[in-house]
């Protein structure tokens, strides 16, 4: 069953378009990763789903329903979103209490969130007084409190130091494996997406570039890339995609990452000492193998531009 | 045992509102100043009611006119406060957003923050009103509760007027700044407008520009009703236009019936268009 269904839907702010005839399904049970640069429309979409904005084009239905005037299925929903604000003037337990009343959940559910997001010493602390840190785990316990079927999340792990970010990671494996929570996480930091997602979708200028599961989308895009670490990366990237063989490339501050037509291994790790030379770069390393969660970004942005 | 919650949704959020809204001393002070104002003012008020009015009906509406200007600011300021301040903040901020996460319909949240910004300002301006009316001059109002009501009805038009756009403006720019600049002009300006009215109705002849200003704000209507049109100085020798009591309750109906359009379209924007 889908708990999210998106259908060519668009948003315009202005003449800026948002998001352009955007498609994308969320299956129960799943963990859903957005990934893409800032200002490709993630945040958007995430507001389409959730019924705070009205897509100018297409349908999303949420639990079978249009999110925007049913909010009925906001009780099956637990959303953090990427800035978060509550109200400033009341305790955290106070807030969570009352938010417990309105979900209509016993009202000790509230430290147990505050407990599961390690915020239970703090509990009598005003709102106003929390920092960026505890403000992030506040709206998580919040998105908890009513132990929604479905948890939509935007930038979760911003503000977040590594032990908290880690500890986070954890509970959401944690309600996937034991309470067969969905997810639909859109973050920046794609290695901690690779921890926790079955699916990806790559978002860019507002369109998803590419879907699917993380197995299939590393065998469409990602296998066989060749990592070449080196200390001029895009002079020496813009080079090897001179080569007619290379497929695709993609480069960052480290190195680039390759991928050949089949049966030219052997000829790119001849042609790149040479090509090395003819830009002054230093070789630092050439690896084949796995790519990373942002390898298969990069490598999948670049494929489909060049269609 | 463990307390199960059964709260209704809209109530926990009103309730949430009124937290943020209302904290102590504010409205404590309010209240406060507002009845050592209301002293003040009837000590003061009093020579001029009695000089120039005579009929029981005028003395009863001289009284509740003369209590409800000032207090009317501090009404104003709250008003102000939580609508810019309130819902403009979290507007701009997201705790609206917060609050789309419950299941609510839209309106319903709307409703919360109403009742909290205008509700409780409202009911509690009403009450301390006709307290000290009635400590400080029961013989005078209770045989003509009428026409202080109406005194009231009339003299809260334009402030509710003046909410309701700059919610409009609130809601359509998604924060407070804009509205409230717009809402202190318009407080002031129709002073001013009342003023150049006054002289058009003078030198016209003719009470056109009283008539449309009555619409927007009836308690012109009413000033001149009892010939007290300008600052409660007499002018019905000057300016042809002296309505009836059922003419006064038409204008005080039509500019209701502009403000609830306001507060209607309001609702509908936020339920329909508003995208956060």
């Amino acid at each position: 069953m889908s708990l999210i269904v998106a259908e060519g839907i668009s948003k315009r702010y202005g003449k800026v378009v948002a998001v352009d005839n955007l498609n994308l399904s969320l299956k129960a049970g799943s963990v859903v990763g957005l990934i893409g640069p800032n200002g490709a429309g993630k945040t958007t979409t995430i507001k389409m789903i959730l019924g705070l904005l009205k897509p100018d084009k297409g349908v999303v239905k949420v639990f079978g329903q249009n999110p925007w005037d049913n909010p009925s299925i906001r009780s099956m929903i637990g959303v953090v979103y990427e800035k978060a604000f509550f109200p400033a003037h009341q305790k955290m337990v106070d807030y969570l209490q009352r938010v417990c009343r309105i979900f209509g959940v016993p009202e000790s559910r509230a430290m147990e969130v505050l407990r599961a997001v390690n915020l239970d010493d703090v509990s009598d602390r005003q709102i106003k007084a929390l920092s960026a840190g505890m403000l992030q785990k506040f709206a998580i316990a919040h998105a908890l409190v009513h132990s929604p079927k479905l948890i939509v999340a935007d930038e979760m792990t911003a503000n977040l130091d590594p032990q908290a970010r880690s500890e986070l990671l954890e509970l959401v494996l944690r309600l996937h494996k034991d309470e067969n929570v969905a997810f639909l996480l859109s973050s920046h930091i794609l290695p901690e997406l690779s921890m926790v997602c079955d699916s990806v979708a790559i978002i860019n200028r507002g369109k998803v570039w590419a879907f699917g599961k993380l197995t299939e989308l590393y065998e469409k895009y990602a296998i066989g890339i060749i990592r070449v670490t080196t200390d001029r990366a895009s002079k020496l990237g813009a080079e090897i995609k001179k080569l007619s063989y290379v497929k695709e490339v993609a480069s960052d501050i480290r190195g680039v990452s390759v991928r050949v037509a089949d049966g030219k291994e052997d000829d790119f790790y001849e042609d790149v000492p040479r090509l090395a030379r003819k830009v002054k770069a230093k070789i630092l390393g050439i690896e084949t193998g796995s790519a990373s969660l942002q390898e298969l970004y990069r490598m999948a942005v670049s494929a489909e531009e060049g269609k | 045992m463990t307390n199960m919650g059964k709260g209704k949704p809209f109530l926990e959020v009103l309730a949430s509102a009124f937290h943020e809204d209302y904290r102590f001393p504010f409205l404590e002070l309010f209240a406060f100043f507002y009845i050592l104002g209301t002293f003040v003012l009837s000590n003061f008020t009093g020579s001029l009611t009695s000089a120039s009015i005579t009929t029981d009906e005028a003395v009863a509406y001289s009284i509740a006119s003369s209590f409800i200007s000032g207090s009317l600011i501090v009404f104003i300021f709250l008003i102000f406060k939580n609508i810019a301040y309130g819902l403009g903040n979290e507007l701009e901020k997201g705790i609206i957003q917060t609050y789309f996460s419950y299941p609510l319909k839209r309106r319903a949240i709307l409703t919360a923050k109403l009742l909290s910004a205008i509700g409780v300002a409202l009911l509690l301006f009403i009450g301390i009103q006709i307290s000290a009316l009635y400590i400080l001059a029961p013989d005078v109002v209770l045989p003509q509760l009428n026409i202080v009501i109406i005194t009231y009805i009339a003299n809260l038009s334009y402030p509710l007027l003046i909410t309701a756009i700059m919610l409009l403006i609130t809601l359509k720019l998604r924060r407070g700044g804009i509205g409230l600049i717009v809402g202190i002009i318009l407080y002031f300006a129709i002073s001013i407008v009342a003023l150049i009215a006054f002289f058009v109705a003078v030198t016209s002849e003719s009470p056109l520009f009283l008539q449309i200003l009555s619409v927007i704000s009836p308690t012109y209507a009413l000033q001149y009703h009892y010939g007290g049109g300008l600052s409660g100085i007499s002018t019905s020798l000057l300016v042809p236009w002296a309505p009836t009591l059922s003419e006064v309750l038409l204008y005080v109906g039509a500019s209701y019936a502009i403000v609830a359009s306001l507060f209607a379209l309001g609702y509908i924007y936020f339920s329909r268009r508003l995208n956060l």
